[in-house]
Parts: C-alpha cells; structure tokens; sequence
C-alpha cells in the first residue's frame, strides 16, 4: 500500500475524532459562553455564538440574590467530607484485601461493589424519615454520612486494584532489613500508595459534588449543594438561561480544570479501574 | 496477640462490610417490610398482603414509568455502545493528542447531569436551540419539538444520556482494544487481512466480556436514571417521561403515598437483581473452579 493513503486516511480519521469531539463538548461550551451573555442574547434568534456584548453582570446577580459562595462551600464540605471519612474507614479494608487476601476476598468485593448497583430509590424512604425524625434533614452533617455510606464500595474497590499493583516484594524486604508493622506501613507501604489514594480522592470528589439524587431529596435552603441550588434556581421564576448558566459553569468549572490536570486519574476512576 | 496479628485483616474489614450490610440491607429490608402494608403519608407496620403492589399494577401511572424504563433502556444501552466502540476505533487509529480527546469525550460523565441540563434545556427548545439554529441555516421548515411533545419527550432523554455516556464506554472499549494481543493482529496484518476484517472477525470478538460488562453498567444506568429526568423535563409533559425512580420520588414525596413509593423502589431492586445476579455469578464461578 502506498503510504500517501495511510497518511491521508489517518488525516481524516483524526478530523472525524476532533469534529465528535467539538460536538461532544458543545453543550459545556455553550453554556460557558451563555453565561457571559445579557437574558436577551441567550435567547436570541438566531443563536449568537461570539457575537454578542460580554457582560460579568450574571456572575454578580447570581451571588447578590441567593448567596453563591454558600451553596459552593456546601458543595465542598459534602464532598471532601463524605471522601476523607470513605478513605478513613476503607484504606485499612482495601489493604487488608489487597495484601492479605483470603478466600472469600474476592467474592465481598463483588458483593460490595454489587450494592453500589441497586437503586438508591430502595433505601430513600427511611433514610428520609430516620433524618426527619432526628432532626438532621438539611443540614450538611447528614449528607456527608449518606454520601460516605453510598460512595464506600466504590472507594473500598478503587484503593482495591490501586493497592494490588504495588509489589508485594517490597513489603517482604523492608520486613526482612528488620521493620516493625509499623516502619513498614510508613516507609514502604505509604509512599507507594498515596497515589492511588490521590486518584480515589479525586474520583470520590467528584461523583459526591455530582450527587443529584440525595442531595436534592435531603436538602432545602440551608445545606444545598450547588446541584441542588441550581436544579431549583430554574424553576420558581421561569428559565433565566444566562444566569442558569453562570450558576451552572461556576459549578462544572472546578471539575473541568480538575479533570484537566488530572486526565489519566479521571479516564481511571471514572471507569472504576477498569482502565489502567 | 498471635490471635490478634491473624485476625487484623478481618477486623479492618469489618467496619466497610458491616456499614455496607446495615446501611443497605438493612433498609432495604425496612422499604420491602412497608411495601406490604398500607402505609401512606406516615409508616405502618402492620402487614397487609399484596395490596400495595395491585394498586401499583393498576396504576397507569406506572404503565407510563415502565414503558418509558424500556423505550429509554433499550435505546440508551444500544446507541451507547454503538457510538462508544466506534468513538473507541476512532481513537484506536492512533491519532494525534488521543490524551486530549479521550477527556474531552469523558467530561459529560465527570459533569452532572443537573448541570449540564441547563445547556441541553436551551439545545432542545423548539423555539431557541436546535431548531432555530437549522433554521438560521435556511432549513426553514426543520422541526425539532419533542421536548414538548408526550409522545417524543422520552428520546429527548436518550439523546442527554447517550451523550453522557457513549465517552465512558468508549473508555472501557478503547481498554480492550488496546488488550488484545498485538502479535495476532501483526500476523493478520502480514497475511494482507484488511483492517475491517481484523476488527469483527477477531478483536470484537476477543472483547466479549467487555461488552457484557459495559452493558451491566448501563442497564443498572438505566434503571436508577433520575437526574437525567429531573433536569430536562421534570417528567412532564404531564407524566409522559416518568421513569420508575421519578415515579418512587413523586409517591414518597408530592403524593404521600408511602406504601406505593416503596412498593416500586421493590419492584425497580427485582429488576435491577435480574440483571446484576447472574453477572455476578459468572463473574465469581471461574474462580471457584480454580
């Protein structure tokens, strides 16, 4: 075969991949520009792409008339707080099954993992009614643990194959030069696995400041998360598309240049592992 | 201690194992337990037989919710796949700044759906996004209403979810190309195989666990899909785009209706065990064989 064509071809494949790739981010660009544009241009017919006055004017009336930087600190204290207290009581399971595997491991793992796949529908009525009855509903101590609880499997099976690849060997030799349990788990084990744990951190972040389904089912006013803030900010008042949108990309921005940075640990957690 | 140094492993464990247990059999348990009774805006215990679930058959309601689980479903699982193995060819071909694109394809699934609703919102309004957008461009009788419309408003839930989804199939896709063993495809390569045919006669097929378990995902996906509807219709018109958790969602909570909320929320965990049970098994067979 002459290597024109494969050149060629190979021209046209990368175009057909980026051309997927525009459409496939367009909503998100979309909504970045909308969010800079006035009521009146964000429903323009035709639709103006560039073309339109820049105004920082929906930024400013999202904060002034409910208070922004309130649901954004909710968001963070949800999902960092739900994510360092998973990590805590699974980073032990994980390593635990990891290096001392018995002959069930395998199958609790699955078992945990499995949970994670029936709906959360089953177990909303008296988690509702226990948090009504306790007086916790809209407040954040409440999400954090429902989000802990929800979000544990997937965090125990993460550390999971993140702990499996580091060499058991190392371990036997820091053993063997006379480390205690102690110096073992410092010296060897941590180093090698803080970055599996900083790639679970990551992904458990983002799957908690994502969270719809509870934190729109458990929070009012008060505690909301930015997915709640914005799920009810369309509705009372009619569709504000570019304040909608201001609200919206100050609250997929953070994940955006997150996931930026971080690409290969993203492509990872977002498939569970599944993908090295 | 020795009993101590052995048994260390179990005991780390047995915090995730019992919260897991607990807080998901447990109330699992308490949801099956009011299912039969006649509980309504508050709990009651006292059982009462099948009453709940032959009010909840006879509801056209969930006709509607099931139905549209199917219709949704099917499509969904179908036209992600599809989109995701040729989306993980695509990328396979080993084109420039693959890293950069493989992102960009996964960003819908690392955003909520809650969010990016907002753009979807505008995109699928018969009077601003889409249609007008084709008009602009001179197709003056281009019509694109099935937000609107009880009959099509469904599809328009596909199309969000498949754009979610399709990026994180082709991730697990692309993961499987990239698995299979590149001498056999040097060897077709050498015997003058053209690319096509390498691809359905023998990467495709090595790759069949994948597809089964990209489509356990989806369907679990599918079934637990709430935001998606939430976000772009609210399971309007009327209830023409309910699926089963917005059907739950409503009972529990605009209707009072516990005993239907957690007759459905059972009906949804049957489904759900019908699909994850017997992967589960196949998954865990093999090992006990060895």
């Amino acid at each position: 075969m002459p290597r024109a064509v494969t050149t060629r071809r190979k021209a046209a494949t990368t175009l057909i991949a980026w051309t997927i790739g525009l459409l496939i981010f367009f909503p998100i660009l979309w909504t970045v520009l909308t969010s800079f544009k006035s009521e009146s241009d964000a429903i323009a017919i035709p639709p103006k792409f560039l073309n339109f006055d820049w105004t920082l004017a929906n930024y400013v009336t999202v904060q002034e008339r409910s208070n922004y930087f309130r649901h954004f600190w909710n968001s963070v204290v949800i999902s960092f707080g739900s994510t360092l207290i998973g990590l805590v009581i699974a980073i032990p399971a994980a390593w635990s099954m990891a290096f001392v595997p018995g002959r069930r491991t395998r199958d609790i793992l699955m078992w945990m993992l499995s949970t994670k796949m029936l709906p959360a529908v089953g177990v909303l009525v008296p988690i509702y009614l226990l948090a009504r009855d306790t007086g916790l509903l809209d407040t954040r101590i409440l999400l954090v643990g429902v989000l802990t609880l929800i979000n544990l499997p997937i965090i125990v099976w993460m550390l999971y194959t993140y702990f499996r690849e580091i060499p058991g060997e190392i371990l036997e030799a820091a053993r063997m030069d006379g480390a205690g349990l102690r110096a073992e788990i410092i010296h060897a084990l941590t180093p090698m696995a803080i970055p599996g744990i900083a790639s679970t951190l990551l992904l458990n972040v983002i799957l908690a400041w994502n969270e719809a389904f509870w934190t729109l089912n458990l929070t009012a006013a008060r505690s909301a998360p930015l997915t709640a803030f914005i799920a009810s900010y369309s509705s009372p008042e009619g569709l504000f598309y570019a304040k909608l949108s201001a609200a919206s990309t100050m609250a997929i921005a953070p994940i955006l240049i997150l996931g930026w940075f971080s690409q290969k640990q993203l492509v990872r957690g977002l498939t569970f592992g599944a993908v090295k | 201690m020795e009993w101590l140094e052995r048994n260390v492993p179990k005991l780390v464990l047995a915090p995730s194992f019992v919260a897991i247990l607990v807080f998901v059999y447990g109330f699992i348990a308490w949801t099956a337990w009011i299912s039969f009774t006649r509980s309504r805006l508050m709990p009651r215990y006292e059982l009462d037989g099948f009453i709940q679930y032959e009010r909840l058959f006879a509801a056209p309601r969930w006709d509607v919710a099931m139905n549209n689980l199917f219709i949704f479903g099917g499509l969904f699982i179908l036209f992600s796949m599809v989109i995701g193995l040729v989306l993980a060819i695509l990328l396979d071909q080993k084109i420039r700044a693959e890293g950069v694109l493989r992102t960009i394809y996964l960003y819908p699934m690392a955003l909520s759906l809650i969010v990016t609703g907002t753009a979807w919102k505008w995109i699928l309004n018969p009077g601003l996004g889409l249609q007008e957008m084709v008009r602009g461009w001179g197709f003056e009788n281009f019509t694109f209403d099935w937000l609107i419309r009880p009959d099509m408003a469904i599809y328009t839930i596909v199309l969000a979810a498949v754009w979610q989804a399709s990026g994180f199939v082709m991730a697990l896709f692309l993961a499987g190309l990239r698995s299979v063993d590149t001498e056999i495809i040097r060897a077709a390569q050498v015997d003058g195989i053209p690319t096509h045919r390498i691809y359905s006669a023998i990467i495709i097929p090595t790759m069949a666990p994948i597809f089964l378990s990209a489509f356990i995902v989806l369907a679990h996906l599918a079934i637990k899909a709430f935001d998606l509807v939430i976000a772009l219709t609210g399971g309007g018109p009327g209830y023409a785009t309910d699926l089963p958790a917005t059907y739950m969602y409503a009972m529990a909570f605009s209707r009072g209706d516990l005993g239907q909320a957690a007759s459905s929320a059972m009906i949804m965990m049957m489904v759900v065990f019908a699909i994850v049970v017997p992967y589960l098994y196949s998954e865990l067979r093999p090992r006990r064989d060895q």
